[in-house]
């Protein structure tokens, strides 16, 4: 009986309130999906690649995982909270009825255990599947959908996910109950919480709306110029700019509410319908709950920067280049074609060519006749002044280029399957590796002029395009500028002949195949066994992706995260204001007031309720993303701050619809809640 | 009596709840007039159907069968906006709790009637002010409901429901929930806008000596009407009025015949 009771009343729980349990299953899955980063396809591949960095980003999880725990307790609290409001009124007649305190209590624990049983069952299934969808998309989006994918289940953090769950769920109910334990049987039948209306004295409302502006104000002519120019009073900075932000925003809204009643009374007087009604509610929502909004609105300011921090990460260091060379091995040329030609690994090579790189011999530097960039330097001068243009300028005064002999250079485009550079008699072709891109519109406008440069006493011309393809499999070997020379003059200003490297591409059916992933992983397995040392194109990918995932991952995982958790309290918050002021809603409808009225009374307290909350909070996330370019960011140098900002956008945009998705959500709850209560025939 | 001159006609009203063997019936043809300028009294024991009755000419109940006709129109004929339409305007309310906004100013509350069916605050502030007067709550208009006494609620409440210059004021035991002083002003406030303003009310009550200042009551048993008194105004005075209603209670209690 007291079993079939508890299964009842949790059926209904969840029936009557979907938003509550919505909320179980999305702490689950927030639970999970982080947990279970550790057998993410990219975590996974990283690992054999960059283990001490991963190391380290795992050691992070735990850390986020507590911070995790600490904002679903709000979730969860708030959820149940909603939930026993709604059934005070049961619990009081179950007291006056003489069930003992203890039952209850042992009744609702037991509630809330069936309960996180469901939401586990329904939420673990869910979990697993946006992690698989995760864990895909990440993987495709860094260039990794290559892999092999394989479905993977996360055993620690599933037993991290159903620990953290339970006991955030069972310490936040034990809590309630005790409160609820605090309270006359009367009070809980009484079935009604709200508080008298405050009246806040006016002078002091409207003190505490200006000091709140002046306090951001304060917060972000910090954040703008203080993080940038005092770098050694950076931590005062930032703990000014904290108590000055956090203190501004919280005071904001104690003076909106004494804002809104101010245009009550004015309006008072010409209003119709349910105007003044609606702005009372408002007043009362918010002087009521000023902290309360105060706090939401900063989580959603945290979320904005994190999401527009995770975002443009993505962006920004995902953008590598193409793949040039899958391998670059060294040693003595005898050896590597043995290997090379072996019947092991020959069938999966396709190409592969000596890539001599080089700078001039010393001793013709020596000489003064070295090299000139000529008038490229002046070319370069009369382009528009930019930071961009001076920095290049001092790249290039102070930096001997480095040579390629057109035939190694060829060799790389014909295993690309490209067309090869013909050089002009007295021509060369200028080289600017990708990771220096930035320079390239400058060099390109440059090069218009036809710039000549010398070499060793000569005078070469230069081709109107410029080369940009990467030479060798490592990324982090990277060259900003570099000529490609034809073989006889290379043989002239380099001595050393030796090829820099020996560079491989695999075979692209053997790709397509496999995936290039587990293609490089395969040979790479086989040239392990001959000894030799090389270098693979997957250690440079490694590389970009340990950015990727630990920048964007965490950043992106902890932005959405304290999106969901705010929205869903503040939202639950507003339903059970309109709950506890169920009574006057019943009044109005007795009153003449229509359905109608009351529903876009609603409509329009949600969505100021949520207009204010979310602008402060775009306002604020504006100054702070400002500052944070200002400071602490910096970016890839090939990223321009337009860029930044348009991907910044992009990320306001999924928050915008993130947003409206919980304002329509909260709607309809809403107005179920009244429709509920205004049936005619109430008996 | 020509029909223009009743305000309300109850004509062969029941009201039933559930149904097969559960059926109960709460009002089992009920049938009265009430003309303008009266103060009906209702009176009956509890679970009588007094409340079932008074909630279905709020329109807030569908009766199961019979006719309510405000005015000559027959309330239930029209769709649930037109009801909408009629509450608060062509009837005012009074209720036990005094259910007061409490997040509005007593001001605010007096106008919603109005301003609920799209009035202009404005053009009521004359009709607020003479209502506050004689009231005697101009000095709580702009006070939200924390901080008024329970008389002084039930007074705006009583001003709520007239300012839409109602054709019928439904009241459902407004004294149960005052002090005995706070209650006499209440009845006596009623009873002048009653005598003076030629208000209609209809009034659901316990008290007999709440009772004893309306001009006829209707004592209902079992969900039908069971007994009527008029008091003998002027030859009649209120105490002795008092003393009749008592009697008719006992009578309604059962009389000495329900004595084991």
């Amino acid at each position: 009986m007291f079993f079939n009771q508890i299964r009842r009343n949790s059926l209904r729980s969840r029936k009557e309130n979907s938003l509550f349990f919505g909320s179980l299953i999305i702490a689950i899955v927030v639970f999970y999906v982080f947990l279970s980063l550790e057998s993410q396809d990219v975590i996974i591949f990283l690992k054999t690649m960059e283990s001490d960095a991963i190391r380290k980003l795992l050691v992070l999880i735990p850390i986020v995982y507590a911070v995790s725990l600490f904002f679903v307790f709000f979730l969860v609290y708030f959820a149940n909270k909603y939930q026993l409001q709604r059934r005070s009124h049961e619990f009081g007649l179950y007291q006056t009825l003489g069930m003992k305190r203890r039952r209850i209590f042992s009744m609702l624990m037991g509630e809330t255990v069936w309960n996180s049983l469901i939401a586990l069952l329904i939420g673990i299934p869910v979990a697993l599947f946006l992690t698989e969808l995760i864990s895909l998309a990440t993987a495709n989006l860094v260039g990794l959908g290559i892999i092999g994918h394989h479905f993977r289940v996360s055993w620690t953090g599933l037993i991290g996910t159903v620990g953290g769950f339970f006991a955030v769920q069972l310490i936040a109910m034990f809590l309630l109950s005790f409160i609820m334990s605090l309270k006359e049987p009367i009070d809980l039948l009484r079935d009604e919480t709200e508080g008298t209306q405050l009246l806040a004295s006016k002078k002091s409302g409207w003190i505490q709306l200006i000091l709140g502006v002046i306090l951001l104000l304060i917060a972000y002519a910090m954040g703008l110029f203080l993080l940038k120019t005092l770098s050694f009073l950076y931590i005062f900075a930032v703990i000014g700019i904290l108590v000055t932000g956090i203190a501004g925003t919280l005071l904001l809204f104690r003076g909106i509410a004494t804002f809104i009643g101010y245009r009550v009374r004015k309006n008072d007087r010409k209003s119709t319908g349910l105007a003044t009604f609606t702005g009372r509610q408002l007043q009362e929502n918010v002087l009521h709950q000023s902290a309360f909004l105060g706090i939401g609105s900063l989580l959603i300011l945290l979320a904005i920067i994190c999401l527009a921090y995770g975002v443009s990460t993505i962006f920004t260091r995902g953008d590598d280049g193409e793949r040039t060379v899958d391998i670059s091995l060294q040693g003595e040329r005898q050896e590597i074609e043995t290997v090379l030609t072996s019947k092991e690994i020959a069938p999966y090579i396709y190409a592969y060519y000596p890539m001599n790189l080089d700078t001039m011999d010393w001793e013709i530097v020596e000489n003064g006749q070295g090299y000139s960039w000529g008038t490229l330097i002046e070319a370069i001068e009369d382009l528009p002044y930019s930071a961009t243009k001076e920095n290049l300028l001092n790249n290039l005064l102070g930096y001997s280029p480095f040579l390629f002999p057109l035939s190694s250079y060829n060799a790389l485009l014909a295993s690309m399957d490209q067309p090869e550079i013909i050089l002009e008699p007295g021509e060369l072709v200028l080289y600017n590796s990708d990771m220096f891109s930035q320079f390239r519109d400058d060099l390109e406008k440059a090069l218009q002029s036809n710039p000549v440069i010398e070499l060793d006493g000569q005078t070469y011309s230069l081709a109107s395009e410029i080369r940009t393809q990467n030479l060798v499999a490592d990324r982090f070997i990277s060259i900003i500028f570099g000529l490609v020379v034809p073989d006889e003059l290379y043989a002239e200003l380099v001595s050393d002949q030796e090829p820099f490297c020996w560079n491989v591409a695999l075979d692209p059916d053997f790709i397509e195949d496999q995936g290039l992933m587990h293609a490089l992983m395969q040979v790479g397995g086989l040239l392990n066994e001959t000894g030799l040392t090389y270098e693979s194109y997957l250690s440079g990918i490694g590389r970009q992706l340990f950015y990727i995932v630990a920048g964007s991952y965490v950043s992106l995982y902890l932005g959405l995260m304290f999106l969901i958790i705010a929205n869903t309290v503040l939202g639950l918050k507003f339903l059970m204001q309109q709950r506890s002021t169920r009574h006057r809603y019943e009044t109005l409808l007795v009153l003449g007031a229509k359905k109608e009225a009351l529903y876009s009374s609603a409509k329009t307290q949600v969505w100021v309720y949520f207009a204010l909350v979310i602008s402060v909070a775009i306002v604020n996330g504006i100054f702070g993303i400002a500052s944070l370019l200002n400071s602490f960011l910096r970016l890839g140098d090939a990223v321009s701050d337009e860029m930044f900002i348009l991907l910044s956008a992009i990320a306001v945009v999924v928050f915008l619809v993130t947003e409206l998705g919980y304002i329509w959500l909260i709607r309809s709850e809403s107005k179920r809640e009244i429709r509920r209560m205004s049936s005619l025939n109430r008996g | 009596m020509k029909i223009s001159e009743k305000i309300l006609q109850v004509k062969e009203i029941k009201k039933t709840y559930g149904s097969g063997e559960n059926q109960t019936e709460a009002l089992r043809g009920m049938t009265f007039d009430v003309i303008p300028r009266e103060f009906l009294g209702i009176m009956g024991a509890s679970g009588s159907g007094k409340t079932t009755l008074l909630n279905c000419i709020a329109t807030i109940l569908h009766p199961t069968s019979g006719q309510i006709m405000l005015g000559g129109e027959d309330i239930f004929s029209f769709n649930e906006d037109f009801l909408a339409n009629y509450r608060g305007k062509k009837i005012g309310y009074l209720f036990q709790d005094f259910e007061l906004l409490d997040n509005l100013t007593g001001r605010e509350n007096i106008e919603l009637p109005l301003v609920i069916h799209g009035e202009q605050p404005k053009k009521c502030e004359a009709a607020i002010r003479t209502l506050a007067e004689r009231l005697e709550i101009v000095p709580v208009l702009d006070k939200f409901p924390s901080q008024m006494s329970g008389g002084e609620k039930q007074r705006v409440a009583v001003a709520r429901a007239l300012i839409s210059n109602p054709s019928i004021v439904l009241a459902d035991e407004p004294t149960g929930a005052l002090d005995s002083k706070n209650a006499k002003t209440l009845m006596k406030k009623l009873s002048l806008v009653n005598q003076e303003d030629g208000a209609t009310i209809l009034m659901v009550t316990h008290d007999a000596n709440a009772a004893s200042y309306c001009s006829r009551i209707l004592f209902i048993k079992d969900g039908a009407i069971f007994h009527e008194l008029r008091r003998d105004s002027p030859n009649e005075t209120q105490s002795e009025f008092y003393d009749r209603i008592l009697t008719v209670l006992a009578q309604l209690g059962g009389g000495s015949n329900n004595v084991l």
